[in-house]
C-alpha cells in the first residue's frame, strides 16, 4: 500500500495566453472506498496564486495551514503580496525541511507574476514530495492520475490558449484522465486566473 | 576439500522466465476500415535493445495483429497463430474470418492459463460483414470487440486521450446533433500519430519508429490520406480487403 | 506361397493382387442391404428422407431413428449398419462443437464430412503392439446435409472414406431405382416443398409397404435452422 495513493486525487495546472488554470478532482477516499466527493485540495494563496495539494489528505490540511502561516508572515514582514515564484520556493523549502520524514504531498502551483513593466506573466510549477521544483512552460500534473494527465495533456494542450479555450482544455484533460483512474474523480473543480478575474467552475463529471 | 559448511544453510534460487520489453500498441476501428499501430522500440530496463523490432503483423489480407509485452513470447505467439491460420486454410479452403481469429487467439491464450504468454494482443481488421473491427485481449484470453484500444507501456497515457477523441467522452454534442459513431480515416490517422508522438514525449520506453497498418474493406479506397506519404501495399489477393503499412520516425531520445 | 482370394479377406488393410480391399468392398455391399435413404439439394435447403422398415406390428416405429442432427446447421441420414453410424455421428458432433468452440463460427459441411471420412479410414490402425481401435470398416453410408456460407449442400460418404457432393442422392436397397428417378425429376430451381414431395414419391416407388408417417422419417436443413 502506497501512502501517496491512500486517499487518491489529482491536480493539473496549465499555461495559457496571459492566463493560467489549475484544476483538481474532488474525491477523498480510503483506498478503494470513496469517502467524500467534495474534498477541496486547491487553495488560494493570494489573489493571483493558487496551490493544489494532491497526496495524503491529512498532510493536505497540515500543509495548507503551514503555507497560510508562512505566507501571512511573509506578507506582514515584506508588506507586499507574495509572488508566485517566491511562493514556489517557499513550498520547496518547506517540503525539503522534512527531507527524511516528508509530507506525502506533491504540490502544484499556478499564478500570474508581476513583470517590471506592470503586466502579468503566467507561472506554473510543481514539486515532488521533498520539494524538487519543476518550472514547466506548458503544464504540470500530480496525483494518482498523473500518467493519464500527462498523456491527455500532451495531446490536447497548445500554446497561447485564451482563457475560455484554456478552461476547455484543462477541463477535458482532467475529466478524461480521472475517468481512467479509480482513485481520482467524483467531481472536479477548475480555476482560471486572468489579470482581472478568477473564473472558478465545478464540472459535471462521472460520479462512478 | 569443498566447503561443507555452505551445505548447512538452505539456499533459494529463482529463475524469472519473463521480461517486460516496453513499447506501446494501439488500434482504432472505422466504419469500413481498421488502423493498427505500434512503435518499434524494444527495451529491457533502461537499455534499448533495438530501435526496430516490429510489434504489428499482417496475418491475412483482412487481419492484423499487434502484440505487446514480453517480446520473446509475442514473437512465438504470432508464429503459432500464423501456423494455425495456415492449417485452417488447408482444412477449410478459405482464409479465417476475423471473429474466428479472435476466438482462436482466446483458446490459444487460455490453453496456457498457468504459464501464460506474457503479452497483450490487439487484433484489427475487417469482419465478414465488411465493418472495421478491433478485438483486444488480456494475457490469458479474455477478449472484447471495441472501437479503439491502446495497450502496453503508455496505455495509461494514450487510452484516456482516445476515450476523449474517439468516443467523445466528456464532450456534449451541440443541441440537435450527435457524435459520429465512426471517424473518417484521415482523422483516425492523425489521432494515431498524435497519440504516439505524445507517448514518445513522455514515456522513455516509447519511440524510435512507428508502424501503422491500415486494413480497408472490399471496395474502399485510401482517398483523403494523400498527405501521409510512404504508404506501402501488402495485399496478396485482388478483389478483396486490402492492407497497407506506413512507417514513420519517432523521436529517438 | 500363393494365397487364394479368400485369404485376402482376412486382413482389413491387405490389398489383393488386383489392388482391391475386399473388406471395404463388402462393407459397401452391406449398405445395399440397408433401407432406402434419399437426399435432395435445392437453393432453399436440403431435404433428407429415409424408409423405416417396421418389421413387426409390435415394433414402436418412433424408436427407429435414421436421421440425426450433427449441429444446428447440419443433418445426417444413414443407410446400412446404423449402429456404426452412431460412432461416426458422435465424431461429427464433437468435431462441429470443437470448431464452434475454437473459431466461434459454424463448421462447413465439407469440413465435417472430411472429418467423418478421416475416421472411416482408421480401421485396422494400431500403435505398436496395442490392439486396433476399430477392427473393421464402418458398414454404413451417410448423407450429410447442411447449410453454410456456400449455401445448402449434400454430401455422400461410404465405408472407403470417399465423399462426394451431390444435387440429389439415393442410397440403400432401393437406391438404383431411386437414383434414376431423381436424375429424371431433379431440377435446379426446385423449391423445398417440391423436394419434399419428390423424396416421398421416390421412396414410395421403391418401398414394399404402403408409405405412412410410421415408416418414413423426413428432415430438412435450410437457411434459418435445421428442422426435423
Amino acid at each position: 500500500m502506497s501512502i501517496m495513493e491512500l486517499n487518491g486525487g489529482s491536480v493539473i495546472a496549465m499555461v495559457g495566453k496571459d492566463c493560467v488554470a489549475i484544476a483538481s478532482d474532488l474525491r477523498l477516499g480510503n483506498q478503494a472506498l470513496g469517502i467524500s466527493s467534495s474534498f477541496q485540495r486547491i487553495f488560494p494563496v493570494t489573489d493571483r496564486v493558487y496551490v493544489g495539494l494532491p497526496g495524503l489528505a491529512t498532510d493536505v490540511t497540515t500543509l495548507r495551514e503551514r503555507f497560510r502561516y508562512r505566507v501571512n508572515m511573509y506578507t506582514i514582514k515584506e508588506e507586499r503580496e507574495i509572488e508566485p515564484e517566491t511562493f514556489a520556493h517557499l513550498v520547496s523549502s518547506t517540503l525539503y525541511e522534512h527531507r527524511f520524514g516528508p509530507y506525502f504531498i506533491e504540490p502544484v502551483m499556478a499564478g500570474l507574476s508581476k513583470t517590471p513593466s506592470g503586466g502579468y506573466k503566467p507561472f506554473i510549477a510543481a514539486t515532488d514530495l521533498i520539494g524538487c521544483l519543476n518550472f514547466a512552460k506548458d503544464f504540470v500534473v500530480a496525483g494518482t492520475a498523473s500518467a493519464k494527465l500527462f498523456g491527455v495533456a500532451e495531446g490536447l494542450w497548445e500554446p497561447d490558449l485564451e482563457a475560455e479555450d484554456l478552461f476547455e482544455t484543462i477541463s477535458q484533460t482532467l475529466l478524461n484522465a480521472v475517468d481512467r483512474d479509480a482513485y481520482s474523480g467524483w467531481g472536479a473543480i477548475v480555476h482560471v486566473i486572468t489579470k482581472d478575474k478568477i473564473i472558478t467552475r465545478t464540472l459535471k463529471a462521472r460520479m462512478d | 576439500m569443498p566447503d561443507m559448511t555452505s551445505l548447512a544453510h538452505p539456499q533459494q534460487r529463482a529463475f524469472n522466465p519473463y521480461t517486460e520489453n516496453g513499447g506501446t500498441i494501439l488500434a482504432i476501428a472505422g466504419a469500413d476500415f481498421s488502423v493498427i499501430a505500434g512503435d518499434t522500440r524494444q527495451s529491457e530496463g533502461y537499455s534499448i535493445q533495438t530501435r526496430y523490432a516490429p510489434k504489428v503483423f499482417r496475418l491475412t489480407d483482412r487481419a492484423v495483429l499487434a502484440v505487446n509485452g514480453f517480446a520473446a513470447d509475442g514473437n512465438m505467439f504470432v508464429k503459432k497463430v500464423k501456423q494455425r491460420l495456415e492449417w485452417y486454410r488447408h482444412a477449410h479452403a478459405k482464409d479465417m474470418p476475423l471473429r474466428a481469429i479472435a476466438r482462436l487467439i482466446q483458446t490459444m491464450l487460455y490453453a496456457r492459463r498457468f504459464f501464460p504468454y506474457y503479452v497483450y494482443n490487439i487484433l484489427g481488421g475487417i469482419e465478414e460483414d465488411g465493418t472495421g473491427a478491433v478485438y483486444s485481449f488480456d494475457p490469458v484470453g479474455s477478449y472484447e470487440r471495441e472501437a479503439c484500444r491502446a495497450a502496453g507501456a503508455a496505455q495509461s497515457l494514450v487510452q484516456p486521450f482516445l476515450d476523449n477523441q474517439i468516443y467523445f467522452k466528456n464532450q456534449v454534442p451541440a443541441p440537435g446533433t450527435s457524435h459520429p459513431a465512426h471517424l473518417p480515416l484521415p482523422t483516425v490517422l492523425s489521432i494515431v500519430i498524435d497519440s504516439f508522438t505524445s507517448a514518445t514525449e513522455r514515456h522513455i520506453e516509447v519511440g524510435d519508429g512507428l508502424e501503422i497498418y491500415i486494413v480497408l474493406a472490399k471496395g474502399r479506397t485510401l482517398h483523403g490520406t494523400e498527405s501521409i506519404g510512404g504508404m506501402q501495399e501488402l495485399t496478396t489477393t485482388d478483389d478483396g480487403e486490402r492492407v497497407f503499412v506506413v512507417r514513420r520516425d519517432l523521436k529517438k531520445d | 506361397m500363393f494365397l487364394t482370394r479368400s485369404e485376402y479377406d482376412r486382413g482389413v488393410n491387405t490389398f489383393s493382387p488386383e489392388g482391391r480391399l475386399f473388406q471395404v468392398e463388402y462393407a459397401i455391399e452391406a449398405i445395399k442391404l440397408g433401407s432406402t435413404t434419399v437426399g435432395i439439394r435445392t437453393p432453399e435447403g436440403v431435404v433428407l428422407a429415409v424408409e423405416k422398415r417396421v418389421q413387426s406390428p409390435l415394433l414402436e416405429s418412433s424408436s427407429i431413428e435414421k436421421i440425426m442432427e450433427i449441429d444446428t446447421h447440419l443433418g445426417c441420414a444413414m443407410s446400412g449398419l446404423t449402429a456404426d453410424a452412431r460412432t461416426m455421428i458422435d465424431h461429427a458432433r464433437v468435431t462441429a462443437q470443437n470448431h464452434a468452440f475454437t473459431y466461434d463460427e459454424k463448421i462447413k459441411v465439407e469440413s465435417v464430412t472430411q472429418a467423418v471420412c478421416d475416421l472411416a479410414l482408421r480401421f485396422g490402425e494400431s500403435v505398436h503392439d496395442e490392439e486396433a481401435m476399430m477392427s473393421r470398416p464402418f458398414g454404413v453410408a451417410l448423407l450429410i446435409a447442411g447449410v453454410d456460407e456456400l449455401g445448402p449442400q449434400l454430401y455422400h460418404t461410404d465405408p472407403s472414406g470417399t465423399f462426394m457432393r451431390y444435387d440429389a442422392k439415393a442410397i440403400g436397397s432401393g437406391s438404383e431405382a431411386a437414383q434414376s428417378e431423381l436424375q429424371d425429376k431433379w431440377h435446379k430451381q426446385m423449391t423445398l416443398l417440391e423436394a419434399q414431395k419428390l423424396t416421398l414419391r421416390v421412396l414410395k416407388q421403391v418401398m414394399e409397404e404402403k408409405l405412412d408417417h410410421h415408416n418414413v422419417q423426413l428432415a430438412q436443413a435450410c437457411h434459418t435452422a435445421e428442422r426435423l
